[in-house]
Formats: structure tokens, sequence, C-alpha cells
């Protein structure tokens, strides 16, 4: 399949106001999205994901690298790059809210060249498929947050671009809406095919939406695999061991050097023992111990992960690029 | 036809913007109105008598031109700054057709506006002062229009300004009396100001409306000033608002409030 976004050592490096030395953003990040991929691209607050998505918008020029849209260079050929992409910016920043739905709708379009007559169609699709054919004339600024969401959502779908960047879409909503936002993106990927960037920290949106993660860290992609690959990853090395008794300080202390654990108790007086193997001797080394120590086993569970645990595991270093390869 | 849907779309946007700012729109008439009644007492009551109606014809010429010039060389920047404030300009960044084509479709719905709100002004403040200018359409148009094309000039570079700086209303504000200077002072008074935009064409239209000239009493020269002056500021703000713009791109500041 075609590459329909191909970034080559992006850097991106800004002076914050007031201070003398400049902060690194984006350090040297490649990234290839194929077309009709759903890629999310996640990391946490300050890591270089808006920074990123603003570069590939075409809103913001990096210090080093090249960015092609369609095979467009986008520092080169900008305004041909953006007949390609659309995109929802964070916020409640894309719409006016003076104007009705319609003419939010009519407005964004023709302002990339498209006549009513060519959109009328498709708007009124759009407005039927969000469900906003009571609100069609109603101004922006009277609509719930989720509804303006849904609004800006379909202003990009109008634009009929193959590429749409949405950043935080789902961000502020409530969760029936953000359910609501959720069915439509997926609904939307099954019906367009778009190549859909997502930028997001709202994880049932990329477990039940996205199909490739990219995540973003200190300015430094530090995963990128199909989630369904990461979720297997952490699924497979992570056991929680029901025991009935109570550990002593050493043999906690212990654990804790030795293997990743977390240690609770259950409401039965039961210790709860979660266990990331890394290798499989780790496993052997674990039941040898407590058998030593004469600790009864209730139950040994693989535990269940989803993915915000992958991803906290992930941003905090539990994680190699490599590792991700060798599944 | 694709810049004609471009155009299309943001002169229906201004139209349905400025009817629902409708009272916004009529109190900023009104305020000017007041204004030029307070100027048109004070030639009155303290003025001398003998050149009280040259006086108001040319109080009434200069504050119709100043109203205008603030109107369209402040234009753009006072669109930017609200995009910012809205939070929309990275989504006007966003057309393929390129940032100035939207913002000149704009500033040219909104100058049509003024102009026929100029236009009723014209005739009210005629009215009010009972002295009658010479409007000859023929010789005031195509010199209006090539002060326009100047102004808009003038309009995009301090758009650049904006789209860097956004918060540039205190400027904005000031600038007014720097246009004011622009419109009121005679070329007579201060040739040098030939080459700054607008004082020709506002010099000429003068000439028109107060002296009864007709387009045949000036001379190439006159009107070769006038379009290399309209050239040259046009050509001169769309190239400073595009360096602007790469500088907002390269330094992370173009939707930043």
């Amino acid at each position: 399949m075609e590459n329909v976004i191909e970034i080559q050592n992006v850097k991106k490096s800004y002076r914050k106001k007031g201070a003398k030395e400049k902060v690194e953003a984006v350090k040297g990040v490649s990234l290839t999205v194929k077309k009709g991929e759903i890629v999310g691209l996640l990391g946490p607050n300050g890591a270089g994901k808006t920074t990123l998505i603003k570069m590939m918008c075409g809103l913001l020029i990096p210090n080093e690298g090249t960015i092609l849209i369609n095979g467009i260079n986008i520092r080169q050929k900008r305004l041909q790059a953006m007949e390609h992409i659309s995109v929802v910016l964070e916020g409640n920043r894309n719409l006016y809210w003076r104007l009705t739905v319609k003419e939010n709708l009519e407005y964004f379009a023709g302002n990339r060249g498209h006549s009513k007559k060519q959109i009328q169609e498709k708007m009124e699709h759009l407005i039927d498929r969000f469900n906003l054919r009571e609100k069609e004339n109603e101004m922006v600024n009277a609509l719930s947050r989720g509804m303006q969401q849904k609004v800006a959502v379909a202003v990009a779908l109008i634009a009929n671009t193959d590429v749409i960047f949405l950043d935080e879409p789902t961000l502020g909503l409530d969760l029936e809406t953000s359910y609501e936002i959720r069915t439509l993106l997926k609904e939307i990927v099954e019906e367009e095919q778009k190549t859909i960037i997502i930028s997001t920290h709202d994880m049932p949106v990329v477990q039940e939406v996205c199909e490739r993660v990219v995540i973003v860290n200190h300015g430094n992609i530090v995963a990128d695999d199909r989630v369904e690959n990461l979720l297997q990853l952490f699924e497979s090395k992570a056991y929680l061991f029901t025991l009935n008794a109570t550990l002593t300080k050493q043999q906690i202390s212990f654990l804790e050097t030795h293997f990743v654990t977390s240690i609770s108790q259950n409401d039965v007086g039961q210790t709860l023992l979660e266990v990331n193997i890394q290798q499989s001797e780790d496993f052997y080394r674990i039941i040898d111990l407590l058998a030593k120590e004469q600790i009864p086993i209730e139950k040994i569970d693989r535990t269940t992960v989803d993915f915000e645990e992958v991803f906290m595991k992930i941003v905090k270093g539990g994680y190699s690029h490599e590792m991700a390869k060798s599944v | 036809m694709k810049w004609l849907n471009l155009f299309k779309v943001n002169i229906k946007r201004e139209v349905i913007l400025l009817k629902r700012y409708l009272p916004n729109t009529i109190s900023m008439i009104l305020t000017f109105y007041i204004i030029f009644l307070g100027m048109f007492f004070g030639i009155q009551v303290v003025g001398d008598p003998g050149s009280a109606e040259m006086n108001t014809q040319y109080v009434i010429v200069n504050y119709i031109f100043w109203y205008l010039s603030m109107a369209v060389m402040a234009g753009i920047g006072w669109t930017v700054q609200n995009e910012v404030t809205l939070g929309t300009l990275e989504q006007i960044y966003m057309s393929p057709l390129g940032a100035w084509r939207i913002f000149l479709a704009r500033i040219i719905s909104s100058t049509v506006v003024e102009m026929i709100t100029m236009t009723i002004m014209l005739f009210v403040s005629m009215l009010t002062a009972g002295t009658w200018l010479n409007i000859d359409i023929i010789a005031i148009l195509p010199i209006l229009i090539l002060m326009i094309v100047s102004m808009l000039g003038v309009s995009f570079m301090i758009a650049g300004a904006a789209v860097i700086f956004k918060q540039i209303g205190s400027f904005l504000q000031i600038s007014q009396f720097i246009f004011a200077g622009l419109t009121f002072v005679p070329l007579s008074t201060a040739p040098f100001l030939e080459f700054a935009p607008i004082v020709k064409g506002v010099d000429m239209v003068r000439q028109i409306m107060i002296f009864d000239y007709s387009w045949t009493d000036f001379t190439v020269v006159d009107y070769s000033s006038l379009i290399l002056n309209a050239i040259l500021y046009f050509a001169l703000g769309i190239f400073v608002f595009f360096r602007c713009e790469r500088v907002a791109m390269e330094k992370g500041v173009l939707g930043q409030h």
C-alpha cells in the first residue's frame, strides 16, 4: 500500500517565553503512514504530539527534516499539500460561533474552493449521519460541547481530503458523547476509507478506533506498532498470583528487587501479587521462592490489560522499540 | 472557479455577520455622524466665517476618506486578531487557496459595505452642512480603486504583524491618527507625502470634489504616480505578509493567543 504520509528525521525546537534555552519538542522523528491506516498518536502532555500534528498540517515549519503528504513536500508546496489534509484541532478552535451549523459547513468548504452545489449532497449526508438535522440552523454557540465537536468533525469531513488529523477529538466530552463520537469515528473509518491520525489521551478511542498506535515521549517515538501487538506483548507477561498468606517485609523486598511487581491485599485477606515476567525463567523462580517460603498459592491468572496500562508502561520505560519488533 | 467560490462564501459570511451585529454597525455609523456634527459646528462657531464653507467641504472629504482608510488599512489586522481570539486562525491556514486570499475576499466585501456606508454618510453630511460637492463618478472611481489597492497593501503589512504579535489592538487604535495625518494633510503642505499610501489619491479626489476638476485636468504623471503607488504598496504588503506568515510558522506562534 502506498505511503500517504512520510516523515523523515523531523526536528523542532522552541524558545519558550522568557527562557534563554530552546526546548526540543520533537527530536528527529521518522514515520510513515499508509493509505487507509487509522493511527493513534499518544503521549503524555508535552510529549510533542500537537507539535508533530501541526508540522504534518503545515501549520508549523520544522527546523530539520522532510514531511511528504501524498509525495508532496509540505515545506516547498504547502498549499498543494493542503488539498489532501483537513484537521480538527484541540478545543473549540474550529468553528465560527456566530454562524449556524450549515453556514459553518458551507463556509469552510467554500474556503477550499468547493461550491454549495458541489457539497450539498455530502452536507445533507453528514448532517444526518451526525444527528445534527434538528440543529442545522442553530448558531454554534447555542450547541453543547459534544454537538460542537461533531460539527467540527463534519467540517473536516466535508473537505473530502485523503488525510484527516483529529487532535483530542473527545477531550472534555462526557462519557455518553465521547462514546457517540467514538462510534461515529468507527463508522467513518469503515465508510470513507480515509487515512486518519488521532492524537488522544482517550484510551478507548485508541482501542476501538485505531489499528496502529504511535507513542511519543520527550519528542521521540517510543513505540510504533499495531494495537493488538502491544496489548499481546504486555498481556503475555503479566500474571496475578493469589496467595493465601501475608508476605513478610523481607519477602516483599526480595520480590520488588527482582521482579516488576505490585503487591496488594484483597477483601478476604489474601495477598495479590502482580508480576511482569521478562523471561520465562522468572516464572519458575517465583514459584520456587513461594514453595521455599511455604506460601500457599490459591491461583495464578494471566492478567488482562487495557490500553491505558500498556500506554503507562511504555511511557514509564517498560518497553523498547526492539521488543515490539520481535513480537 | 475555486477562487470565485472562496470569494462567494466570504462575502456571504460578511453579510450574515453584518446582519447579526446590526446594532454594532448602526452605533458605529451614529458615532461617525456625531463626530462629524462636532467638527461641523466647531467650524461654524470658532472658524473664520469667510472660509467656513470651504473648510466644511475639506472636513467632509477628509473625514470620509479617513473613515475609509481606517476601515481598509486596519481591516485585515482586525480580522487576524479576531480570528486568533475566536481560535479559528489555524483553520483559515488549512485552506489550499491560501489565507491571504481569504483575507483579501473578506476585506473586499467589507470595503464594499464601507463604501456604501461612506456614500450614505457623504450625502447625509452634505445635507447637514447644506454644501454640495462635485460627485464626478467617472473621475473619482478609478482614483478610488487605485487608492484602495494601496490601502490593501498597508492592510496586509499590518495583518502580517498581527499574525506574529497577535495583540496589536493598541497599535491599530494609534494608527487611526497616522491615517488621519495621511488624509487631512494636503499634498501642497507636505509634498514628500506623495510617496506615502493614499495621500496622492485623496489629494486628487479633493481637487475633483471641491474644485470641480474632471479626469482630464490631471496629467499622465499624476495617474502614473497613483498607479505606481498602488502597485508598489500592494506588492510590498503581500511580500511582508508572506514573510510574517513564515516567521509565525517557524516560531510556532500562528494560532497562539
